[in-house]
Parts: structure tokens; C-alpha cells; sequence
């Protein structure tokens, strides 16, 4: 599966769009882009009307962004490794682990840049590991990070201890990752530039135009001299790192780390970033704007139901609904058809 | 798959049996078993003994049948179906209300195989009418079902002394009665799918779909066809699991997954499809009931036991995905 | 310096309720409720929680908010945002991750909302709750004098059910028994204390604890203690399977296997907490006075709580006299307010 990409026809792979160069703009107003920022509209519109102005008030906004700074992050960086073709199920298992490694550090006194380079450098040992199994190897990606994803889970609520949390609460720490910037969170901030950035980097740069091409079609790739193999070891090392600096974050969030930290987060982030126009099952495609605006809508029915007081398991349906129209909104666009 | 792969690739229509390269993978897996056995043996004696069969079979029995309609979505180039847990519970539940009403243990199985191909009746539709790729749509169908389930009910267990609590109980032959259709279907489904011609269609559409497709086989019965069957497998397996589980809600049936994956993986049964021996579920099966049972008498926590099975499972993808690249032209 | 980022937030927050919403504004008028359900699966209890603490908002005229904690860290402290956003008056709260308590806290503290949380202590938070550690010595005693009648003192086993994920929950009640036992039978060596994970629930409880009982292929005489009712079922329907279950006895915690015609026999007692009825002690000793204006000082410790749920030990017997949660929640929602379920259900009070 790692280096066979899906793509089943010579019309569809005309549609790949590795060989046109990115225009960020004309990529919003077209493609995927389009069809995620028109749900994310709706949600707004159908919050507006049903619950009010407060529904975009900064403080309701605020809230939401707040939740939301780990899952942009993360996803960025995921995304990165889904248009390579790689699918890292591992992330929210990551975020766990250097939850609690970082926590462990900062709660013996150690300094927040420090306990946050030996947590990086924890993840990219991780990533490697991933990249060993998944590229050097020929691992399904799937499978393999699934793998990673109970040993990794395991390993943290060894960490984590008979409490199951290591509290790790550094005051300047804490006040630097709850800032507010003109009324909303400043990280949230930090988080929608970042996205910014990686849709530059994914239209303009070099790695941007590599990552596609390898995650579109790598044996064209290889023809044109890209290192695949490289290639998809930097996507999954990117992927790692964007779990750890997940992690980072949550423990200034809480407070704490604790073994359930990240739970269930590769579900949350790959149900939208598909529903924001990626694939977990062909590379090449997907745009970090649209996985963000995914993030966003699904975290805006999530806030609907919340602020209406009905029961949040209907967020799962409606997110599995908006996943399966997505991607047959894909398939209309010129994706594959299964069969 | 790309057309050059595609073309590329053999139709892999023949069974284990006859390639030269098949035994190898049987054998090293039963020699790792037996490995581990000896191994926990020489730590501690005592687990030859008849509880530690009965242990390991009873979790045999459960990931077995489960792994049966896994293996026929990945055999038949489905991929995964992350739906199983949603299909498990709901037919689950469907078997308790179903043994409390007092009806025949032959009626709960009938109820409960009937939902799960419902259930796979449903993702097939959903991939056949939307041409959508199989791991996405179980992704979605296993989101909502969980949800929905989570909405209808929060507890439920089979009655006191119902014929389905016994059953989870009882033994035939010195292992459990449960154990028993397991094996039996194991054996059945691989002979199907290796020697009828409905099984080899079902694995050159897995191996090979263009192929498959342009000798006339039908590409939207196949998907029904092999949908249905999984979810009839996972049927059955729900009333395995109700019988003896207690009390269960929907979250209870999420951790088999890996198990199952797993045991699908270490068969040889590829998920890209067309490839794959159903008999070899039997040693893979019970290689990974085997290890939980192992740590145990080694004495290491549960912790240690998900570090220990998701590094066998990286392990063992990588390994299949080594094979997979050198067994291709 | 706590203090100055928590206002700054409040500050940013409240900026948008000034915007002139005339519906905040009606609703301020009433006393409004928060509550925040625990939102694990486990446990029917959890949602039923939310539904006393509904019915009860409801009888005392006042708004209700509730949302779920869905058992996620970061999902409690949304919550608690969220109702500083909604201008609730005071929240209640099930966190069954207390690992994110500390920034709640701060957040609801900021806000001067009042927090009871339930059954998990907090230094900033009214506790309302059994003293879980003092519930598990009451269980682990009466299986211990049980097992002084039967086995003179001398099991095979005491096997205890963990459930980690709750924390230090899990160390006050499954080590609470433990300690119990001990105080009855202070002879049973160490060596006889075994444990394993069971999450708590009977499904998952149960293969672990099967390959428990097989690698102690000789113990017969077993005594089960647990986190509740269902990690113990686990072990026992595992005994079952091994054909091993005609000695084994267990203990529950929290009662909810204990009820109904689908009891298994080998569980002796168990001990009944009531939690879907703890709105009652909530609002009567805490949410009451504070939406009458009266100061209720802050009792945060379990030791000395804000409201004492008593725990009521029943063994299985005495149990058939106590209905199931849902008829308890009916006829608790018909009893006169500030009657709790252990004064109108249990058995030996």
C-alpha cells in the first residue's frame, strides 16, 4: 500500500494537480477549498440563526478556539504526511507520550524550552521509527501506525503512573499558552498562522511540491529524480513533530498530563481534515486550508449542540455524514471512483 | 492501485498451497508460537495446564470469528472494516433482547447473523451506489452506528441461566463450546475461498479488479456478497462475545479491533488484497490469544501488554509489507 | 500573577455579554445551573446524574445548562469556559479526569462561579461526595468477615479489580478494600494479593481476567474486591469460563449489579453510593443557599465535605429490597425535596 497510490484511471490522474504549480487563491475559489469553506459557512449561518450573535462573540469563539489550538497544530502537520500518502494514526498517541514526557520535565523543575527539545527530539525518534516501518520497510501505514498507536499509549500510562496524570503546572508557562491577543486566544492565533504558512509551503516550496508529487504519483516522482523514500521519511518526522508540540501545548492547557491525554485525537483530526478535502488512502490531494476549515466546522457543530444542551453523540453522526458527503463530493470533483 | 501496478501485479487467484514460498510464512509463525509456549513454560511450569487452554481459547474464540470477515474485506480487496465494533454491539444487542424475550438459542444466532449482514448489507450499499473507497465508508458507518448505539442504550447483558449465558460457559471435549464453531468455520471459509470458484473470484477481484472485472465477474455482487458474509461473520461472533461479556455498552467491543487486524495481518491474508490463506487465521489467532495469557504468567501489567502487541503488530506489517515488495516483479 | 491571566480571559469573555443580548439578560434573572456530567460509558449512572440534577433545577424554578465531560481532559475545561460564558450561577461537575481540575478551577474560580464537584476532591471546589477511601474499607470489611466465616481467614486469593483510568477514585476504593479485609483477616500474607486491569467494566475485565485466573491454576477459594460492581462481574464470569467459580466471592462497589432479577450469585454485597441522586446533597447543603444569597463557606477536603453522601454497604440479600436506578430516580424525584436515596432506600442505615 505504501507505494502503490490509489489512483486507478489516466483521466483522474490528469485531475492529480502535482504537476500544476499552487495558487492558494485560485485553489479557494475552486476544488475542495470551495466545498469546506461552503459547509463551514453553513455552520456558521445555521449557528447565527439558531442560537444568535453570540454564537461568533469572542468569548464563544474564544472557547472554541481555544480547544481547537492542539487539533490545528497537529493537523498541519498531519496534513503534511497525507499528501505525501502516508497516513499517521499515531498522532494522538504522540500527543499522549510528550504530554507526559514534557510534563515529567517541567515538573522537576526543568525549563519549558529544554523539557519541550528533549520531547522533539523524543518525537522524531518516533517518526523514525514510523518512517523505518512505513518506507524502509513497506509497511502498510495503516497497520503500522496502529501499532505505534498502542505501544505509544501503553508507554504513557506507564509514565503517567498509578494516578494516571503527572501534574506539571509552571505559572509562566501556563500564562504564555492562555494569553488572550485582541480578545482571543493568542496560540489560536499562532495556530491559523501556521496553517497560513503551511499552505504556502505546500504551493510554493520546494518540500510543498515534492510532498505532492510523491503522495500523487511516485513513480513519476521517482522518474523526475524526488526521493520518495526521503520524501515520506520527512512527512512522517513532520507528522511526529506536530504530535509533540500537541503535547506541549495540552500540558500548559491543563495543567497536567495524564494518561488519557490525546485520546481518540487521530479520529477527531482525520475525520475533518477529510472532510476539509484530504484522502487517508491517496496522497497529493488536500490543502492545510481546507483540513483548517474542517477543524473549524466540525468544531462549530460541536458548539452548536453544546450551547443547545443536545446530546453530543450527534456530533459523531453528523461528522460521520459530513465525512461520507465529502468524500463523494471528492469523487464528483474527479477522485477516484472505487470501482 | 495504479494501471502499471495493476497489470504488473500477478492475479492471484491460486491457492497458498501451490506457490513454494507459502510454507514459509506457516511455519515461522508456529515455530514463534511454540517459541513463546516453551518459553513461558520454562518460566513457569504450570502453564501447560488445562485452565491456561481453556484461557486462550475462550479469547480465540471471539477474535477468530471476527477475524474470518475481516480477512473476507481484505481477501476481496476491501481493504479494512473499521466498522466491527458498531456491528458487534448492535447485534449484541439484538442477542440479548432477543434471549430475554426466552426465545431458542438457534433463533438468537439467526437474529444476530440477520442484523450483521443487514449491517453489511448497508456498507456495501454505501461503497457500490457512491463508489466510495470501503475504509472510508466503514470509517463513517462505524462513527454514527457507535453514536446512534450510544443514544439507544447504555447497559445490557444476557439474562441469568438463559441458554446463551450457559453456552458462554460450557465446554464440549474439554474446551469451550464456543471455541468450537470457530474453528469450524474457520476451516469451512477456507475452503471456500481457496477451492470453490466463488472464493477464487472473490480473491482475483481483490488481487486484481480490472482483471477480475474484464472476465465478466461482477464487481458490485462481490461487494455485496463479501459485506454481507463479513458482517454475518461479526453477527455470530456478538452472540460468542454476548454470552459471557456481562454487562457491555457500545464502547466494550473497540479494543478487539486490534487484535483482529493483527491476526488478519499475521495470516498472510494482505490488505491490498488477493492474497491469503483463511487456515492460517487458526495459528495466528491463537499466537496473539496466546501472548496476553504469556505476560501474565511472566507477570507484566496490562500497560505492558499494549506495548508489547503494538510493537508485534509494527513488526509484523513490516515484515508483510518486506514480503509483498520482494514478491512482486 | 495566578490571577491576572484568568481575569484578563474573564475580561475578553465578558466583553461579548455586554453586547447587548437581550436573552442573557432576561436569564440572569433566574438562578441558573450548570452541570457538567462525567460522560464516561461505563456507567449508567452518569447520565442519570445529569437527569436528577434536571428534574431537581427544574422544581426549584431555576435555568439548567448541562454539557459532558465526555471524559476528556480537555472537553471538562471547554465546559467549564463554556458556562462562564453562559452566565451560569453556579456549575456542578462529575470530572472523572481531574488531571485538567487545576485550570478549571482557575477558570470557574476566576469568574466567581461556585464549583461542587462530585466524589474527586479539588482544593478550589465544594466536594459532595462519599469518602470513596472510607466506602472501600466498609465494602473490604464486610467481605472480610465473610470470608472469616467461611474460610476461617484463609482464601486462595484476594483479587482485586483494578480501574486505573479513575485515578486516585481507583486507589481509595480498591485499596480501601484491600485495607478493609486486612483489618478483619490481618493473617493473609502478600503474596495472596493479586490484581489486574478491568477498566471498570465487565466486557473488557473479563480476558484479562481470565488469563489472571489461569496463570494461579490452583486457587479455588478467591475473594474479589473491585473498583465496582462490573470489573468484579468480570472476574467472576471468567471464573465461570475456567469452571472455577463455586468458591469465588466478590464485594461490589457502587451497587449497580446488585439490583434487578439478573444478579449473579457469587457477588455477596456491594456498596450502594446512590450517585445518580448526589444533585440532592448538592443542592440542598450547597446550590440551595447559594441561589438564596446565603454564604456557604468552601469545603473542598472529603474528610470534612461541603455534603457527606453517606455510603450504605448491603449484602446481596438485603439488596433485593432496593429497586433499579430508574425506578430510585422516580421515586427520588417524588420525595419531598432534600430527601436523599439513603434515606429512602437503604436497607440498614
Amino acid at each position: 500500500m505504501s507505494d502503490t497510490p490509489m489512483t486507478d484511471t489516466a483521466a483522474s490522474r490528469a485531475a492529480q494537480p502535482f504537476v500544476l504549480p499552487h495558487h492558494p487563491i485560485r485553489d479557494a475559489l475552486t476544488g475542495s477549498v470551495a466545498s469546506i469553506a461552503f459547509t463551514f459557512i453553513v455552520v456558521i449561518a445555521v449557528g447565527l440563526i439558531w442560537i444568535g450573535p453570540k454564537f461568533v462573540s469572542f468569548g464563544n469563539v474564544s472557547i472554541v478556539g481555544t480547544f481547537l489550538i492542539v487539533p490545528l497544530i497537529v493537523g498541519a502537520f498531519a496534513g503534511f504526511a497525507l499528501l505525501a500518502g502516508v497516513v499517521d494514526l499515531s498522532i494522538g498517541s504522540i500527543v499522549g507520550i510528550s504530554a507526559a514526557i514534557f510534563a515529567y520535565f517541567i515538573s522537576h523543575q526543568w525549563g519549558v524550552l529544554p523539557a519541550a527539545g528533549i520531547t522533539l527530539g523524543v518525537c522524531l525518534v518516533i517518526g523514525g521509527l514510523n518512517a523505518l516501518a512505513i518506507v524502509r520497510f513497506g509497511a502498510d501505514p495503516i497497520a503500522a501506525t496502529l501499532g505505534m498507536l498502542t505501544a505509544l499509549r501503553g508507554i504513557t500510562w506507564v509514565l503517567c503512573g498509578n494516578q494516571r496524570m503527572i501534574p506539571a503546572f509552571d505559572i509562566d508557562y501556563f500564562t504564555l499558552i492562555n494569553r488572550q491577543v485582541l480578545g482571543l486566544p493568542l496560540f489560536f492565533l499562532v495556530a491559523i498562522l501556521l496553517t497560513l504558512i503551511a499552505a504556502v509551503i505546500v504551493a510554493r516550496t520546494r518540500l510543498g511540491r515534492h510532498l505532492q508529487a510523491v503522495g500523487g504519483d511516485d513513480r513519476a516522482a521517482a522518474r523526475a529524480g524526488i526521493s520518495v523514500q526521503g520524501v515520506r521519511t520527512a512527512a512522517l518526522l513532520l507528522s511526529a513533530v506536530g504530535g509533540g508540540l500537541g503535547g506541549i501545548i495540552y500540558v500548559g492547557q491543563l495543567g497536567s498530563a495524564a494518561g488519557a491525554t490525546g485520546l481518540g485525537l487521530e479520529f477527531q483530526v482525520y475525520a475533518a481534515l477529510m472532510i476539509g478535502g484530504y484522502s487517508i488512502l491517496r496522497g497529493g490531494v488536500g490543502n492545510p486550508i481546507g483540513g483548517a476549515l474542517g477543524l473549524l466546522a466540525v468544531a462549530g457543530v460541536s458548539n452548536i449542540l453544546d450551547l443547545k444542551a443536545i446530546s453530543p453523540y450527534y456530533v459523531n453522526i453528523i461528522v460521520g455524514l459530513l465525512l461520507l458527503a465529502a468524500v463523494l463530493l471528492d469523487r464528483f470533483r474527479g477522485g477516484d471512483a472505487y470501482e | 492501485m495504479t494501471l502499471d501496478r495493476a497489470i504488473d501485479a500477478m492475479p492471484a487467484a491460486t491457492p497458498l498451497r501451490l506457490r513454494l514460498e507459502g510454507w514459509g510464512t506457516p511455519i515461522t509463525l508456529l515455530v514463534v508460537w511454540l517459541l513463546l509456549i516453551a518459553a513461558t513454560g520454562l518460566y513457569r511450569p504450570d502453564f501447560f495446564a488445562h485452565q491456561t487452554v481453556l484461557a486462550i481459547a475462550f479469547t480465540m474464540s471471539i477474535t477468530g470469528v471476527l477475524a474470518i470477515g475481516q480477512g473476507i474485506i481484505g481477501i476481496s480487496g476491501g481493504f479494512i472494516d473499521l466498522s466491527q465494533p458498531a456491528c458487534l454491539i448492535l447485534s449484541g444487542l439484538v442477542a440479548v433482547r432477543l434471549s430475554e424475550a426466552g426465545l431458542p438459542l438457534a433463533v438468537v444466532f439467526a437474529g444476530a447473523i440477520i442484523v450483521g449482514m443487514a449491517w453489511g448489507a448497508l456498507n456495501a450499499a454505501i461503497v457500490v451506489a457512491a463508489k466510495l473507497n470501503p475504509v472510508i465508508v466503514t470509517l463513517a458507518t462505524n462513527f454514527i452506528g457507535l453514536a446512534a448505539l450510544y443514544l439507544v442504550f447504555q447497559l445490557e447483558q444476557v439474562p441469568n441461566d438463559s441458554e446463551i449465558y450457559h453456552m458462554g460457559r460450557a465446554r464440549f471435549l474439554g474446551l469451550p463450546v464456543i471455541w468450537w464453531p470457530m474453528l469450524v468455520l474457520i476451516v469451512i471459509v477456507g475452503y471456500l475461498v481457496h477451492y470453490t470458484r466463488f472464493g477464487r473470484r472473490m480473491t482475483a477481484v481483490g488481487g486484481n479488479r480490472f482483471a477480475a472485472k474484464a472476465r465478466g465477474i461482477s464487481l458490485k455482487t462481490t461487494r455485496f456478497a463479501t459485506f454481507m458474509a463479513a458482517g454475518g461473520f461479526v453477527g455470530f461472533a456478538a452472540v460468542l462475545f454476548a454470552s459471557a461479556a456481562g454487562p457491555f455498552n457500545p464502547s466494550s467491543a473497540i479494543t478487539l479491533q486490534l487484535s483482529v487486524i493483527a491476526a488478519v495481518i499475521l495470516a498472510g491474508i494482505s490488505l491490498a488484497g488477493g492474497r491469503g490463506s483463511f487456515w492460517m487465521l487458526l495459528l495466528s489467532v491463537g499466537f496473539l490469544s496466546t501472548i496476553p495469557t504469556s505476560l501474565v504468567f511472566f507477570g507484566l501489567s496490562s500497560d505492558n501488554q499494549s506495548i508489547f502487541q503494538g510493537t508485534l503488530l509494527m513488526i509484523a506489517v513490516a515484515i508483510d509489507g518486506y514480503r509483498a515488495r520482494r514478491g512482486s516483479p | 500573577m495566578r490571577k491576572l491571566m484568568p481575569t484578563i480571559a474573564v475580561m475578553a469573555l465578558s466583553v461579548p455579554a455586554l453586547l447587548g443580548l437581550s436573552g442573557i439578560a432576561q436569564a440572569q434573572d433566574k438562578f441558573k445551573l450548570g452541570m457538567a456530567v462525567g460522560g464516561n460509558t461505563c456507567c449508567e449512572w452518569m447520565k442519570a446524574q445529569g437527569d436528577v440534577a434536571r428534574a431537581l433545577a427544574e422544581k426549584a424554578g431555576w435555568d439548567y445548562v448541562e454539557l459532558s465531560n465526555n471524559n476528556d481532559p480537555a472537553i471538562a475545561l471547554k465546559n467549564a469556559q463554556i458556562f462562564v460564558q453562559e452566565g451560569v450561577d453556579a456549575v456542578i461537575q462529575f470530572n472523572g479526569q481531574p488531571s485538567a481540575n487545576a485550570a478549571i478551577s482557575a477558570v470557574l474560580g476566576a469568574a466567581k462561579i461556585p464549583v461542587v464537584t462530585y466524589d474527586i476532591a479539588d482544593p478550589g471546589m465544594y466536594f459532595v461526595g462519599i469518602d470513596n477511601l472510607a466506602a472501600g474499607i466498609a465494602g473490604g470489611e464486610q467481605l472480610g468477615l465473610i470470608m472469616k466465616e467461611k474460610w476461617d481467614c484463609n482464601p486462595d486469593l484476594v483479587i482485586s479489580s483494578e480501574g486505573a483510568g479513575a485515578g486516585i477514585v481507583n486507589e481509595w476504593r480498591t485499596g480501601g478494600m484491600r485495607t478493609g479485609v486486612k483489618n478483619i483477616c490481618p493473617g493473609i500474607p502478600d503474596e495472596k494479593y493479586i490484581s489486574f486491569e478491568g477498566s471498570g467494566d465487565a466486557a473488557v475485565a473479563l480476558p484479562a481476567a481470565r488469563d489472571l485466573l489461569a496463570a494461579n491454576p490452583n486457587a479455588v477459594k478467591m475473594a474479589v474486591v473491585g473498583i465496582n460492581d462490573g470489573g468484579m462481574l468480570g472476574l467472576i464470569n471468567a471464573a465461570e469460563q475456567l469452571g472455577r467459580a463455586d468458591e469465588v466471592i466478590g464485594w461490589g462497589q457502587d451497587g449497580a449489579f446488585i439490583t434487578g432479577d439478573n444478579v449473579n450469585p457469587h457477588l455477596a454485597g456491594s456498596v450502594f453510593y446512590f450517585l445518580e441522586g448526589y444533585a440532592v446533597y448538592a443542592i440542598r447543603d450547597v446550590i440551595g443557599p447559594i441561589a438564596e444569597g446565603k454564604d456557604v463557606p468552601l469545603k473542598a477536603d472529603p474528610g470534612d465535605p461541603a455534603s457527606k453522601v453517606q455510603p450504605c454497604p448491603v449484602s446481596a440479600e438485603q439488596a433485593k429490597a432496593v429497586p433499579d436506578m430508574p425506578e430510585r430516580v422516580v421515586a427520588l424525584l417524588a420525595a419531598p425535596a432534600g430527601t436523599t436515596e439513603y434515606d429512602l432506600f437503604c436497607p440498614n442505615k
